[in-house]
């Protein structure tokens, strides 16, 4: 591949030229969007697994692009890959292929719809390539946007209560995180008489601990806000109760992952001093919200909202194996954050369709679709059977690395967290009961999957089970990076 | 050699995925080959292999699962002495209880779906028998669970039916968590988990470590094998089809825990208070199982207890360090368990579809043949002399009064009793179901001959079987001691003492069938006592879970989902929301364009400011 190729660019905006297309092609044709985001999605999604593919996995950057951008202020515009973000990357666009399948018979201004989808997929891309602070702050900024117009427009009935608690809830988060990143700047010019917004550099500055936990927090609200962290979920249940259904696909597979990506990209690298004396409290926030999240998914009727707080709960997890620090529990954690996010998607997506067929999201109207719906009940049971840990699927894979991880520095928090494990099959179980099993419900959609369903749930059935069985290659990308990462702040 | 090892796995997984993938588009007789086809070419390819089991077995690696840091997880089987003969006695009985369900099945519409399960799980069964790691052995030990949950609920139409199968799966799963606890902390230890690994460094361990990890495992082994105090879900897992009941739940799954014991026994037995404990629950539960199993009113049920009291006797003998009496009572019980619970299935088919054995009765004159195969497989059950059961059941007995302190003496006399308590409710069963005239109104159905000839060859098994590990007296070699390569399980005792045992068992038997001929010969309409009842549910088990249990989960979750969720987190939001909402009304009033106010502010404005400035003049 030709060195002087912008690739990493490419990647950023060509999700952002299809855009601009749908918008211009969409006022009055209902049918071209869509077309044109998938092929948008779809050429992205070839590229960046192309990309995948072809990289060895080491421990630097595998691509970098670096050119001025804004000199007065020291602003760069610098993009870089490695393993974590291309991993990351792949699963986005690969997402965002599906997000589009999902969303195929929106009717309501298609154009400016698909054009948000993309945007979206766009800002995810700068946040997990930008190595220039106020680059990610922009990005992670554009994430907001069209996340809020997609619930706030596209949703049900109390849309706009939901996309403002999301606004305000993220906003409030991510202004601390300007603040920080600002007076870290301006700290760092101090000291060295050079300005600049570069992770690599303000890596060196040096911070009094106080000041150091100062901005940690800061940077951790705006991180935990996005993951989301008990207790600042508040948002996310709601936000996918009333959000369309490709607004959940992404919420879950696109927005919480870079909460997570920030952490050890940003806030630990940054501040590892403050990060290792907060590492208790991230663990002790983390269980509390495992168990909190599944047992208020055991009480919900909700089956869209029971998803979100499993969901949340599994965050938990994830956060868990962070705050163990060593290698094998953050490989876990980053393959958990993948697998489930896979299998959020397949449950997000089999949910729309009950809801579809059936005009009900309700455990106590649903029951008995296994009879009516085979084949999507199927899906769906694996999808749960995936998401409660059976082993041999996806979940599971990456909750055992991180209950390894932490059992080899924290018995204590390892063995509290295996009891998640029984949570989430009370939940989950009682998710399967209440829409597959029994029978008191007549949908008025007999028709079980059409073609376009098939395509949106085999890929992610596939995945499930190919990830549970075999996640080496996966495993294999990270593995170099998140080493790096981990020598920043020093075994605790 | 590999692949035939390969083989034995991967053709029941092949099965299963294929008929859950498109068994639907199959022509209709198609999955039902491809399931039993898969599992027959298992046990050939088990049989074909089995030589390669000796000494300290074949290893094979496949793959590797997961491996991170210095973790490391293989999907690799270990083919020794104890997981040859399992593999030989899992797909072997399987392949009949397949055969059978052909029967049984014939006329259901998700046929796919069912034999989809059945061969999902006889390949995670074998996963766990062929498993050389813990991670993969824990695979095999959820997949179990998964299928039993889907296969108890098979009806899921009947919502008692879903919730029987839930109940297995999370109870079982609390056992789960006990078990994978050990493997975090046995992985911590020794930076391994190949069971080979584990077994061979414990020597260093110290004793307190031993026992908590022993006792874990024991926690663990109790949930999969229905043995005090996660044994509740059992009895309620009879809402499955029969085949499914001889399969998983008499059979194989409920043995799992047994083979774990067995699997990891050096490293359990090292620990004399973890072995105490196993044998104590070994001993407890069979008991309580056997006082349950006596006022039962459903014929599956009670094979459902006796289930659970059997399982209670391979316990006790792995607490008294005899794996290969473990093993022969898993292995004989396995076949007149599966005969029994497939003989029941025939029963209840002749007596339409009924389940009540109140309801029953007179069954020897509908089908001699059931009588006579269900009577062959309760004789073992009972210890009749000769029988499988009676061989196997005897060392298991023996072993414990072998050993000769005061401790053990109790655990023998304890057996003793269950034993007369097992013989008592065979016979109870045998009169209520087969004797005196028709009491139920339903016409008989009855079963067709793919459900009767795979039962030969399991009563010809059941009688017979106990020819495997045959004691001196009866001028056997004890091949299955010799086989697992455990020659100090074989007993020498004096011969006075074998004949006071042997004939404690025979009169024990002749006893039990006596009182049960004594109350049961004539059928006698009783109303149900307060004891019964209590038997009945179990000892009231369930409701004691329930309160201990369920209920507080249930209302912990109700004040996290109202008090934190709504209460506390959102009424904290709206608290902010309406502070921020009340101080924007009261700014608004101030620019709502009264002149006096805007005048008034001016003026105070002013003072402040002259006033500030005179201050600081002065000072």
């Amino acid at each position: 591949m030709a060195i002087d190729f912008p690739l990493l660019s490419f990647l950023l905006f060509t999700p952002l030229a299809g855009a601009l297309v749908c918008l211009f092609i969409g006022v009055g044709n209902s049918v071209a969007p869509r077309w044109v985001a998938l092929l948008t999605a779809g050429g992205v999604f070839v590229v960046s697994l192309l990309l995948c593919l072809q990289q060895p996995p080491t421990a630097g950057w595998l691509l970098y692009e670096d050119y001025r951008w804004i000199e007065q202020f020291g602003i760069r515009y610098t993009l870089g890959l490695d393993g974590i973000s291309a991993v990351l990357i792949l699963l986005t666009a690969f997402l965002q292929v599906l997000a589009v399948l999902v969303s195929w018979r929106q009717e309501r201004a298609p154009g400016v719809y698909f054009a948000l989808l993309l945007v979206l997929e766009m800002a995810a891309f700068g946040v997990l390539l930008a190595l220039d602070l106020i680059l990610f702050y922009l990005f992670w900024e554009l994430m907001l946007i069209p996340m809020f117009f997609l619930i706030g427009v596209w949703g049900y009935q109390r849309r706009f209560q939901a996309a403002v608690k999301f606004f305000l809830y993220t906003l409030v988060g991510s202004l601390c995180l300007l603040l920080a990143v600002i007076s870290l700047y301006l700290l760092h010019g101090d000291q060295t008489g050079t300005y600049t917004f570069a992770l690599e550099a303000l890596k060196q500055t040096e911070l009094s601990t106080t000041q150091e936990l100062v901005f940690f927090l800061c940077f951790m609200a705006a991180f935990a806000v996005k993951v989301p962290l008990f207790p600042f979920h508040s948002w996310l249940p709601d936000a996918h109760a009333e959000g369309p259904a490709a607004g959940s696909v992404d919420l879950a597979g696109l927005l919480l992952k870079t909460g997570v990506y920030g952490m050890i990209r940003f806030a630990f690298p940054l501040f590892p001093v403050a990060a290792q004396k907060t590492l208790p409290l991230l663990a002790g926030l983390a269980l509390v919200g495992l168990f909190y999240a599944a047992w208020v998914a055991y009480q919900l009727v909700d089956i869209k909202r029971i998803v979100a707080f499993s969901s949340i709960s599994h965050m938990g997890f994830v956060i868990l194996g962070l705050a163990a620090w060593n290698q094998t529990a953050w490989e876990g954690s980053l393959l958990l954050m993948v697998n489930h996010a896979i299998t959020t998607a397949g449950l997000f997506a089999v949910v729309a369709m009950i809801e579809q067929r059936t005009g009900t999201r309700s455990l106590d109207q649903l029951g008995g679709l296994w009879k009516s719906h085979p084949n999507m009940s199927a899906f769906f049971l694996l999808f749960c059977m995936a998401s409660l840990g059976l082993p041999g699927l996806a979940n599971f894979a990456g909750e055992i690395l991180i209950l390894i991880g932490v059992f080899t520095v924290k018995p204590l928090w390892a063995v509290i967290a295996v009891g998640g494990i029984l949570f989430s099959a009370t939940y989950t179980l009682r998710l399967v009961q209440g829409t597959l099993w029994g029978g008191n419900c007549e949908p008025h959609d007999k028709q079980d999957l059409h073609s376009r369903e098939w395509l949106v749930l085999v890929p992610l059935a596939v995945l499930v089970v190919a990830l549970g069985c075999y996640p080496q290659p996966v495993l294999d990308l990270l593995r170099e990076p998140l080493s790096a990462l981990l020598l920043v702040g020093g075994m605790p | 050699m590999d692949i035939l090892l390969t083989l034995i796995l991967l053709l029941p997984l092949a099965g299963g995925v294929i008929n859950a993938c498109f068994g639907k588009r199959l022509p209709r007789p198609v999955p039902v080959f491809i399931a039993c086809g898969s599992v027959i070419g298992s046990f050939l390819a088990a049989l074909g292999s089995f030589t390669l089991a000796t000494g300290d077995g074949y290893r094979l690696v496949l793959f590797t699962w997961l491996k991170s840091g210095n973790f490391q997880a293989d999907v690799g089987l270990l083919f020794d002495p104890l997981a040859a003969i399992m593999t030989l006695m899992v797909t072997g009985v399987a392949s009949l209880i397949h055969l059978y369900a052909a029967g049984y099945m014939e006329d259901d519409s998700d046929q796919v779906r069912f034999f989809a399960l059945l061969n999902l799980f006889v390949f995670a069964m074998l996963t766990i028998v062929l498993a050389d790691n813990l991670l993969l052995l824990f695979l095999g030990w959820e997949g179990v669970g998964f299928c039993s949950y889907g296969l108890i609920g098979f009806w899921y139409r009947k919502t008692e039916n879903a919730d029987a199968g839930r109940k297995a799966f999370i109870v079982t799963r609390i056992g789960d968590l006990f078990f994978a606890v050990a493997l975090l902390w046995l992985f911590t230890l020794f930076g391994t988990i190949s069971i080979e690994g584990i077994n061979a460094q414990v020597a260093g361990l110290d004793m307190t470590t031993v026992t908590l990890l022993s006792l874990l495992l024991l926690v663990g082994a109790c949930g999969k094998s229905a043995q005090l105090p996660l044994m509740s879900w059992l009895p309620d897992a009879m809402a499955g089809p029969t085949p499914v009941s001889a399969l998983i739940h008499a059979a194989t799954m409920v043995t799992a825990g047994v083979y774990l014991l067995c699997r990891m026994f050096p490293l359990v037995s090292l620990s004399p208070t973890a072995m105490a404990a196993i044998a104590l629950v070994g001993i407890a539960t069979a008991l309580y199982a056997a006082t349950c199993a006596l006022a039962q009113n459903e014929i599956k049920r009670v094979l459902a207890y006796s289930t659970m009291s059997q399982v209670g006797y391979m316990f006790l003998a792995v607490g008294l360090g005899s794996v290969s009496a473990a093993m022969f009572h898993l292995i004989t019980h396995a076949f007149f368990k599966a005969l029994l619970f497939m003989a029941a299935g025939c029963v209840i088919n002749l007596a339409g579809h009924e389940n009540d054995i109140r309801r029953m009765g007179g069954m020897r004159q509908r089908s001699p043949l059931v009588f006579w195969l269900f009577i062959a497989g309760l004789l073992c059950l009972a210890g009749a002399p000769l029988t499988s059961g009676f061989f196997s059941k005897d060392l298991i007995l023996a072993t414990a009064f072998a050993q000769g302190d005061i401790f053990h003496q109790g655990l023998y006399a304890l057996g003793v009793m269950t034993a007369l308590l097992t013989s008592f409710y065979c016979f109870r069963l045998a009169y209520l179901v087969f004797g005196g005239d028709y009491r139920g109104d339903e016409l008989p159905d009855e079963p067709n001959g793919l459900m009767l000839w795979p039962l030969l060859p399991l009563a010809l098994l059941g009688l017979g079987a106990g020819l495997l590990n045959l004691p001196h007296l009866f001028a056997g070699g004890s091949w299955l001691s010799s086989w697992l390569e455990r020659e100090q399980d074989v007993l020498h005792l004096a011969i006075a003492t074998e004949y006071l045992l042997i004939g404690t068992a025979v009169a024990v038997f002749v006893l039990g069938w006596l009182l049960a001929a004594l109350r049961y010969r004539r059928y006698v309409q009783r109303p149900a006592s307060i004891t019964g009842k209590f038997l009945l549910n179990g000892w009231r088990a369930d409701d004691l879970f329930d309160l201990l249990l369920v209920r507080p989960f249930k209302k912990i979750g109700r004040f996290c989902s109202q008090g934190v969720e709504i209460g506390l987190i959102d009424g904290v939001l709206s608290g902010t929301v309406r502070q921020c909402n009340g101080l924007g009304i009261r700014l608004r009033g101030l620019g709502a364009g009264k002149v006096s106010l805007y005048l008034q502010g001016l003026v105070w404005g002013f003072v402040v400011i002259v006033g500030w400035f005179l201050l600081r003049a002065l000072i």
